[in-house]
């Protein structure tokens, strides 16, 4: 079983300091910060979560304590294979109007979860965190650790600068189609300089803005296949994480049909957007739409070839934790979505010898 | 009801001194995780796992809530504070007393009588 969303959190910024350039170290140690002494440097989202966000049984009070109640909550208990690790706070660099500050901030976490994370147990995997908003110093990055046998992607937040198939992200497709590791985006990033995530102004409060912060995915889909990037780079894979699911379907019926009559306007789209998104797009399950009626769910999934399309993860430890033996999910899909699917889009991953993607139990 | 009489299994989880007003214990009682809770003097005893994704149900806080108000009226009026336990996993709301949940009865806390015997805080399952 892999479990493709868990959080890995520190319990100050300062843990960043060893792994910073020497320039921006004074920053992080003496600048402005959103919040007392060991805060993020981020421009947080407007909305914050009226009870924490994460979950109210593991509050961890040091680092060490971090990995021990991953250990106990999640990797002792549902025993996933794999756990790859997509950070916290530190994808909230791309809210920050400094690119280069952005930057260092996002090397720096890299540097640390590489050295302070990925020894200690051998389920972790990393994604490597970028700067969307300094594409070429995002580049950079993913040249420089690209390379290392346990990273097996890059990931920027959904809340972004444009869309990311603009040519202005170019660099990033290149460096990452260079490096043979696929792109992510994970819910975050919703402030700052980022374009306001929710389409006709900001909502009011947590929960009715979190069922809808899946829309900047829906226009990062759009994008990436209409300005080509899948004829560009034809061994790119695009991860949408924690951005929901269930959208996805009318989204590339809508986008199929207006294709049809408009090739014209982007004659490097070859084939239906949905061909492409099939291929190439990857969802990760959390939080997966939780229907009234499991059925009609699962019509919705069936339209979007879930069961090769998604790939299960838990968002270990927030507030809309999906447990690994409780999706609700056709059993016979299981394989793939707990297991098969995601050794296909992380190819770093060892093959699996013994199919156990069962295992993890699930509602039939 | 005499212990005679109770076919339920009797855990005496701890003395009535550890368990003052607005604290709370979480017992293992033969395998399975109990919360007992001291809600203004009467004690109260939930399982520990939540109806709705078996999350750790008493390990979330002890709070009050808002209170429903009528006809779409946006105004805040909080109350209950000290009966309502949130789940530490996707935060639903129960009321102590009953176990029931706050946005709809029908889904239900699993709860325990609680006794005191000897000076013991006892819970009957």
């Amino acid at each position: 079983m892999i479990d493709c969303d868990v959080h890995n959190d520190w319990s100050s910024s300062n843990v960043l300091l060893p792994y910073i350039d020497t320039t921006f170290r004074d920053y992080l140690l003496r600048g402005e910060l959103p919040g007392a002494r060991g805060s993020f440097p981020h421009a947080h989202r407007p909305w914050l979560h009226p009870e924490d966000f994460r979950r109210h049984d593991i509050k961890p009070t040091n680092d060490d304590e971090h990995y021990s109640f991953m250990r106990e909550n999640l990797l002792d208990r549902y025993k996933p294979d794999v756990a790859i690790l997509t950070g916290e706070e530190a994808l909230e660099v791309s809210t920050l109007a400094n690119p280069h500050y952005a930057s260092a901030l996002a090397s720096a976490y890299n540097n640390w979860v590489i050295d302070m994370w990925l020894p200690r147990d051998d389920r972790f995997w990393a994604s490597i965190i970028i700067a969307p908003q300094d594409p070429q110093g995002a580049a950079a990055e993913i040249r420089r650790l690209g390379s290392h046998p346990r990273v097996v992607q890059v990931l920027a937040s959904h809340g972004s600068y444009r869309p990311y198939g603009d040519k202005f992200y170019d660099p990033i497709w290149q460096a990452c189609s260079e490096v043979g590791l696929p792109f992510a985006v994970h819910l975050g990033g919703q402030g700052g300089i980022n374009y306001q995530p929710i389409g006709g102004g900001p909502t009011t409060y947590y929960w009715e803005t979190h069922a809808l912060l899946l829309q900047p995915s829906m226009t990062h889909v759009a994008s990436v296949i209409s300005n080509g990037i899948f004829e560009r780079y034809p061994n790119m894979m695009f991860v949408v994480i924690e951005c929901g699911v269930t959208w996805l379907p009318s989204i590339l019926w809508r986008l199929d049909a207006n294709w049809k009559a408009l090739r014209k306007e982007t004659p490097w789209v070859k084939r239906l957007p949905s061909e492409y998104a099939r291929e190439h797009i990857r969802m990760s399950t959390q939080p997966l739409e939780e229907a009234a009626n499991k059925q009609h769910l699962w019509d919705v999934l069936a339209a979007m070839d879930g069961e090769n399309m998604l790939m299960f993860a838990s968002d270990y430890p927030h507030w809309d934790f999906d447990a690994p033996d409780d999706m609700q999910l056709p059993r016979e899909w299981l394989p793939k979505i707990m297991d098969g699917n995601a050794r296909q889009v992380y190819k770093k991953l060892p093959r699996q010898l013994v199919p156990n993607g069962t295992k993890a139990g699930g509602m039939s | 009801m005499s212990a005679i009489t109770d076919k339920r299994k009797h855990y005496a989880v701890c003395k009535v001194a550890d368990l003052p007003p607005g604290q709370r214990i979480i017992a293992d009682l033969d395998g399975r995780s109990v919360g007992v809770f001291n809600v203004d003097g009467e004690y109260h005893a939930l399982h520990n796992r939540c109806p709705h994704a078996a999350g750790t149900l008493c390990m979330g806080p002890v709070t009050g809530t808002t209170l429903p108000t009528e006809h779409g009226i946006r105004k805040f009026i909080y109350g209950s504070e000290g009966h309502i336990l949130r789940c530490a996993w996707h935060g639903w709301e129960f009321e102590i007393e009953t176990g029931k949940c706050l946005i709809d009865s029908k889904v239900r806390a699993k709860t325990f009588k609680v006794s005191v015997e000897n000076d013991q805080v006892v819970v009957h399952i």
